[in-house]
């Protein structure tokens, strides 16, 4: 009598495992078709997420087939021993679905201003290499940021023309006419993620949202900003821009 | 049962009742903040899953394709040879922390050396290509990579020759080695019993059934691990994170009994690393990346299934002091730009 009812629950178990796999399969492909596998690790580890997906459904192939196998032993009136193992309990496939619930129920979005914790960092960390050859139009923040870190006296940038994107971050302590426009760096993936960014003299600031993406255009002067002389974009043209394909910079 | 049934209830709401207080605490919106968590959460997921799979592909292949004999076979007869030997034979058989217990085990019975042994136990979890290419997409070639394999191979020689010089196996090992080991997950023992050779497609087969149930024994500590990571990310302000992780004693402590704490997979446990390398020290980090691969709280539980309780307070406190000094000698002595 035990015995029916162990292999029942343990077939019941079977299904929902293979579903849950099925599932974690789908959403990784749902997440590389929909370009949201990008809000959560750096663009060049992408190729696995395509290994992942494949792992899944294979694993839930193999499921779908030892399920359809003690199917036919049960009709057959057969016990099937193989099965005996991987019995767990109920909390434990239900942690293991949690991605799966939070990736499919929560609204896919990338870390933006509210996720900065601390502060924007106005320098880069770390030994990186900076590009010189960049043409100062075609620089993105990232780059802004290593050739400030490589010029002996930040004068050497004064007056360089800049064009960049990102989203608008803003502390009361900025000043009325003052906020950065930052980008998240990810190397990795998310886990990593640190904010960056670069001070912008605008008059509009005050009508700015955080959070918003803006492509900025302007020179850079040399000026005072949270009690430092750092280059500051001095704007002459602030426009509301949609987010990015790909919202990350990666060093 | 219901006891235990009544304390995890009980420790769910103490649980949910820390969370909602930190969340509460940060002053945002509360939509904002499960946004910001799940991204995160799910950053750490997805880059982990696959090396997770590859992990229970591999070792689901091992159980079914390869034997204790196989590897005994390879071993160098010089004690001290195979000793290093076992050091690098994860190379060989990528095993992680769970899958390697039962795995010396069986060995012991085919009377491999115990030193040799207790160098494979600690080394292999970390000493493999899937935690090599792990460790490379989340640090790079650096330190890091270069620190975790490095002293990973340092202390676990380190250990096994502690062995080989005191106790013989009888003093050391259960005299009930042979039974299913209690506490892991009991699928994976009795497999190398089973001496026969399988046949291809049938091994597969096998493969990927093993392989899909330990998917389900290791992605909880994965997600769990996730949950946790995201949620101190999320929740905890800089200031304390900086004050327990600048520290060169304390931070790597506080790496070790989350290393332990967390059991998470050895394949997959440098991206939960990642979440620490702003606030912590490298000395710190290190010690997560070795010490929690050779001793967590599953591993723990699988060898008091094969060695004496004696010794298992061995294997773990020797890995835990040996980390511990070198990770705050690192702290001290090396500084990372």
């Amino acid at each position: 009598m035990r015995s029916t009812h162990n292999h029942h629950g343990l077939d019941r178990q079977t299904l929902l495992k293979t579903l849950i796999l099925f599932g974690l399969g789908l959403y990784f492909i749902w997440n590389i078709a929909s370009g949201n596998v990008v809000n959560y690790i750096n663009t060049r580890f992408v190729w696995l997420s395509y290994v992942a997906a494949v792992l899944f459904l294979l694993l839930a192939l193999s499921g779908a087939w030892n399920l359809l196998r003690s199917r036919r032993h049960e009709d057959a009136g057969a016990g099937d021993h193989d099965h005996r193992h991987g019995q767990m309990s109920w909390p434990v496939l239900a942690l293991v679905a949690v991605p799966l619930v939070l990736g499919t129920l929560v609204p896919s979005r990338p870390l933006g201003a509210d996720a900065v914790s601390g502060n924007v960092s106005l320098s880069v960390t770390g030994a990186t290499t900076t590009d010189f050859t960049i043409p100062p139009l075609s620089r993105n923040v990232l780059d802004w940021l290593r050739v400030f870190s490589k010029v002996s006296d930040y004068d050497e940038v004064a007056g360089e023309p800049a064009d960049v994107i990102g989203f608008v971050y803003r502390e009361p302590d900025f000043g009325e006419d003052r906020f950065m426009v930052a980008r998240f760096t990810v190397s990795c993936c998310v886990a990593d993620a640190s904010a960056i960014g670069v001070p912008v003299i605008w008059s509009g600031t005050s009508e700015l949202q955080s959070d918003d993406w803006v492509r900025v255009q302007g020179q850079f002067v040399v000026e005072e900003f949270r009690g430092e002389r750092v280059p500051v974009l001095k704007a002459t043209s602030v426009e509301l821009v949609e987010q990015p394909a790909h919202p990350y910079l990666y060093p | 049962m219901s006891l235990r049934r009544l304390s995890y209830w009980l420790a769910g709401l103490g649980l949910a009742a820390v969370v909602i207080a930190a969340v509460l605490g940060t002053g945002q919106d509360v939509g904002a903040i499960l946004g910001i968590f799940t991204t995160r959460f799910l950053g750490i997921f997805i880059e982990a899953a696959p090396f997770l799979l590859l992990g229970t592909v591999v070792s689901g292949l091992i159980e079914s394709f390869v034997t204790a004999d196989d590897i005994a076979r390879w071993m160098p007869r010089n004690p001290v040879l195979a000793t290093l030997a076992g050091a690098f034979m994860g190379f060989a058989f990528p095993v992680c922390e769970c899958g390697v217990v039962p795995v010396v085990r069986r060995l012991f019975t085919k009377g491999l050396p115990l030193s040799v042994g207790v160098t494979f136990l600690l080394a292999a979890p970390v000493m493999n290509p899937i935690v090599l290419a792990s460790t490379f997409v989340a640090f790079g070639a650096g330190p890091v990579l270069v620190g975790r394999f490095v002293i990973t191979a340092m202390v676990a020689v380190g250990v096994g020759l502690v062995f080989a010089f005191a106790g013989r196996p009888q003093e050391v090992l259960r005299p009930a080695a042979l039974m299913p080991v209690a506490g892991g997950s009991t699928d994976v023992i009795p497999l190398y019993a089973r001496a026969p050779r399988k046949p291809l497609v049938a091994g597969l087969r096998d493969a990927l059934r093993m392989a899909g149930d330990e998917y389900f024994e290791m992605g909880r500590y994965l997600v769990t691990g996730s949950l946790l990571a995201a949620a101190m990310q999320t929740l905890v302000s800089q200031d304390v994170l900086l004050a327990l992780g600048r520290g060169p004693v304390v931070s790597v402590l506080v790496q070790q009994a989350l290393a332990f704490l967390l059991s998470v997979c050895s394949t997959v446990d440098a991206f939960l690393a990642l979440a620490f390398v702003g606030s912590f020290t490298t000395g710190s980090i290190l010690a997560f990346l070795t010490f929690g691969p050779m001793v967590d709280i599953k591993s723990m539980l699988m060898f008091l299934g094969v060695f004496q309780r004696r010794i298992v307070l061995y294997l773990i406190l020797l890995p835990l002091l040996m980390t511990l000094l070198i990770g705050v000698w690192i702290n001290l002595n090396i500084s990372f730009v």
